[in-house]
């Protein structure tokens, strides 16, 4: 790797863990900022409990697939920071560092003594990312979330699903990945601040807030209009509206239909297309690629408001034939034609049959120490001068501790055995992998 | 807006082009409403999607929606025809004076009009150009088609949402609402652009960013990827809660005035949260038989989840109003939340307290509307709206006359020639 790197000589201090924060820190380490995890195994989140390990592995600290994917790029100090000795060490990191992340509960760092202010004595210009459930400030600070709350209070679980049904929400911590991604946007933004004008911040992220502003035109609904989302036929499932109510717009586009997911050939679990048709001219279109058959020239589907109002039928008969193709080729054949059509796709799908991420190497192979060869997931952008990349894959839990504490520390060889000895580096009473035996030796 | 404290957002002083549509405005919004100078560049006439709905009143205009409003706060507004070549030696005038481009033309159509990232940067090194597509510039897919629901389905946030059978009998996959496809790709896009003008305060240098909203869309569904890369697991979809390879206990519990509870209990159930638990149950008397000590073994309390999570739980959830337990459930440390409408926020005590709403002025109207703000708090650099959504051609004057140094003669010839 000769291109320069964009986040080149920049540290972090990343005390984050589970799945928001070390999203975010996973970005700024592609664009080549050295990203130290401070870990302990005692309360650690996110390497255990491992849904992810393979079948042919020991689940261990080291063995979760989702936790590699997580945190590729990252280097890993193990650090008791709740004792004095620990908490001096990574004073003294964090002095020769640029920012420090963490989604910790609201008070847990000034709890610690390293609020903003005394972040500020040690490193007076270091940019420090909050990313708490709620935030620092406001009187429900002290709330805790993970991403499904976030989701559910902030009205975004309830803008999924079907009318009349229990929201269906969001199938995974969608505020966890966008919660991160909101992470390594703060840090960056704070970041570029400091390098112009040399001033430091701290940056109070909330998980919960940061779900508000997604629901943006369904709010101003609300605030300018009037109406409001507990209404008949919303949210309307994948439809842009739903037949036999108040025909208003639903916050994903234009009203139209068709606009929905389709059964497809052999009808299994994920084998669905969407087909959505802007124009007159687009539905034309579609009424061509389905052969155009009878029931389509129909005078109540060449209007847009004969389609949203005949859309059971229109829907209907879309799946009675989408169901003689299977996905794929029925994407191909409508998009061929101009018509706007994709597959449904599990993981599965995106990593072994999607075409379009192939080509973009969305998914690369690299080396882990204890889980062996496997695909990495990589970044969506390609910058022409500094690309992101997956350079390093996930440490090790500890495995850069003897680096960090005697390389960029100073520290000398016989105060890492030291610290080992008494608890700082690892709990004394635990097993050491065989790699901390290594740099001890 | 007279509260704002006057110091500068962090992106002050930067210059930034937006020739976006619906899927990329939000990126310029977020540099915007952080201090960047976003000037929005629209064909004459006005983008497309200010055609998108609801609009103010339920009357449709152009100047009327509440979709190009939201996605559009803190830019100021030119219209300008590429496709000219007045409007080209414009826009070349204007690229030669900004620090980014944000476009999300179809792959080609700049370069076809000469306006590529190299002719641009040859006049200006230090020039970044993030061009935000559906599926990026290259590849099968290139010259796709594409809308929310179609990135929603093929980035596989459908594959993971949807119903447990019993809840909707055949119910298809369900792509969450409210445009989060473009959300996705403008985080991201945000992510690029900021590396890039990081690199630029060291090295000096400009570059290009080829980013896509399909591959955005496809990294964010949090662990689905790596269980079918390390276990091989395809992920089944539930009601109101995780994807997950074989059926787990509900989240989701109905309160007493009809609203939702998202709960977070299996797999959390150890003694002392069982301890807990019944103490928050007999709050409204609802503990049961949980105060038995018996629920002090984990074998006893994994031997009783379904009656723990599908009666107690449920029943204590269905006595009260879900904001109630929601509240009741916080203070006691228990990380559950009530599905809320998104209107409800309006009366969040804890969003009053952190500012969050923003009156923006609207004076053609004589009117102000509260807008949703910021999703962090600079302490000295405000994340902040400046002024609403630009109307078509709002700032022609003000940039091409006042600051590119057009004469006021020649501003009347390039709207005869519908150049602006």
């Amino acid at each position: 790797m000769s291109r320069p790197r964009a986040l080149e000589n920049i540290r972090v201090v990343d005390f984050s863990w589970v799945r928001a924060g070390p999203w975010a820190t996973r970005w700024l380490g592609a664009f080549g900022a050295e990203i130290i995890k401070i870990e302990w195994p005692e309360n650690e989140r996110g390497r255990l409990p491992s849904t992810t390990t393979p079948q042919n592995l020991e689940v261990n600290l080291n063995t979760s697939g989702n936790f590699n994917d997580t945190n590729v790029n990252k280097k890993s100090l193990s650090l008791n920071v709740r004792s004095a000795k620990g908490l001096e060490i990574v004073k003294r990191l964090i002095a020769v560092s640029d920012i420090v992340i963490e989604n910790f509960s609201s008070r847990v760092l000034q709890k610690w003594g390293l609020g903003y202010r005394e972040l500020c004595e040690i490193k007076p210009d270091i940019v420090y990312v909050s990313m708490s459930g709620y935030g620092h400030t406001g009187r429900h600070h002290h709330y805790t979330t993970f991403g499904p709350v976030a989701q559910a209070v902030s009205g975004l679980t309830y803008s999924s699903g079907l009318p009349d049904k229990p929201p269906a929400g969001w199938g995974w911590s969608y505020m966890d990945d966008t919660g991160g991604m909101y992470g390594a946007m703060c840090a960056l933004t704070g970041l570029y601040h400091r390098n112009m004008t040399g001033q430091g911040q701290h940056i109070d992220l909330s998980q919960m807030v940061a779900s508000v502003p997604l629901n943006g035109p369904a709010l101003l609904d609300f605030t300018v209009n009037g109406r409001g989302s507990r209404r008949p036929g919303y949210p309307p499932g994948n439809r842009a509206h739903w037949p036999g109510t108040p025909l208003v717009n639903n916050y994903r586009g234009p009203t139209v239909a068709p606009h929905n997911a389709y059964r497809t050939h052999p009808g299994e679990y994920n084998d669905w297309c969407v087909i959505v048709c802007h124009t007159d001219e687009e539905w034309q279109r579609l009424v061509q690629v389905m052969g155009a058959p009878s029931w389509a020239s129909s005078p109540k589907f060449a209007t847009a408001i004969g389609r949203l109002q005949h859309q059971e039928e229109l829907d209907e008969h879309v799946e009675t034939w989408s169901m003689t193709f299977g996905k794929y080729e029925l994407t191909e054949r409508c998009q061929a034609a101009g018509v706007r059509a994709l597959p449904v796709q599990s993981a599965e799908d995106r990593v072994k049959h999607d075409p379009q991420l192939r080509h973009r190497e969305m998914y690369l192979e690299m080396e882990h120490p204890a889980l062996g060869r496997h695909k990495v997931q990589n970044a969506p952008f390609k910058l022409s001068e500094t690309p992101a990349s997956n350079h390093l894959p996930s440490p090790l839990i500890g495995q850069h501790t003897k680096e960090i504490v005697e390389g960029l520390l100073g520290y000398s060889h016989e105060e890492l055995r030291a610290g080992f000895d008494d608890g700082t580096f690892w709990p004394t009473k635990r097993a050491r992998f065989p790699y901390m035996e290594e740099m001890l030796q | 807006m007279s509260d704002d404290p006057p110091l500068p957002g962090p992106l002050a002083g930067l210059r930034i082009l937006e020739l976006a549509n619906e899927t990329g405005q939000f990126c310029g919004k977020l540099l915007g409403d952080l201090g960047a100078d976003v000037v929005k560049i629209e064909p004459p006439g006005g983008e497309p999607n200010r055609r998108i709905g609801p609009f103010l009143d339920d009357i449709p205009h152009p100047e009327r929606s509440l979709s190009f409003w939201y996605y559009n706060t803190s830019k100021r507004g030119i219209t300008l025809n590429p496709e000219t070549a007045d409007g080209r030696q414009l826009f070349g005038r204007l690229a030669a004076t900004s620090d980014v481009i944000l476009e999300t033309f179809r792959p080609g159509v700049l370069a076809s009009l000469g306006l590529d990232y190299e002719s641009l940067s040859a006049k200006n090194p230090r020039l970044i150009m993030c061009a935000l597509t559906p599926f990026g510039q290259t590849g099968p897919w290139r010259d796709y088609a594409s809308s929310d629901l179609l990135h929603m389905a093929a980035g596989g946030e459908m594959a993971s949402s949807g119903y447990d059978g019993g809840d909707a009998p055949n119910a298809p996959p369900i792509a969450p609402g409210g445009g989060n496809a473009w959300h996705m790709g403008c985080h991201f896009a945000y992510v690029a652009i900021m590396a890039a003008l990081i690199y630029r305060t060291v090295a000096g240098q400009g570059q290009y960013i080829d980013a896509s909203i399909h591959e955005a869309c496809a990294l964010t569904t949090e662990a689905a990827i790596a269980n079918y890369i390390y276990r091989g697991e395809v992920l089944r979809r539930q009601t109101g809660r995780h994807h997950a390879s074989g059926p787990t206990p509900r989240t989701q519990f109905r309160a007493k005035d009809g609203a939702y509870v998202c709960a977070l209990v299996a797999g959390r159930l150890n003694p002392k949260y069982v301890r807990d638990l019944a103490e928050l149950l007999d709050t409204n008397g609802m503990a049961g038989d949980l105060k038995d000590p018996k629920y002090q073994d984990p074998a006893v309390i994994a031997a009783n989840t379904s009656h723990i999570i599908d009666d107690l739980v449920a029943n204590f959830i269905a006595s009260l109003p879900a904001e109630e337990v929601y509240h009741a459930a916080q203070e006691r440390g228990f990380t559950w939340g009530a599905v809320r409408t998104p209107e409800a926020l309006l009366d969040d005590p804890h969003l009053h307290d952190r500012g969050f709403w923003k009156e923006v002025e609207h004076p053609e109207f004589g009117r102000s509307f509260i807008y949703p703000g910021e999703a962090a708090i600079y302490n000295s650099s405000p994340w902040r709206i400046s002024r609403r959504a630009p109307l078509i051609g709002e700032h022609n004057t003000e940039i091409l006359c006042d600051e590119l140094g057009l004469s006021r003669a020649e501003l009347s010839v390039l709207a005869e020639n519908r150049v602006i």
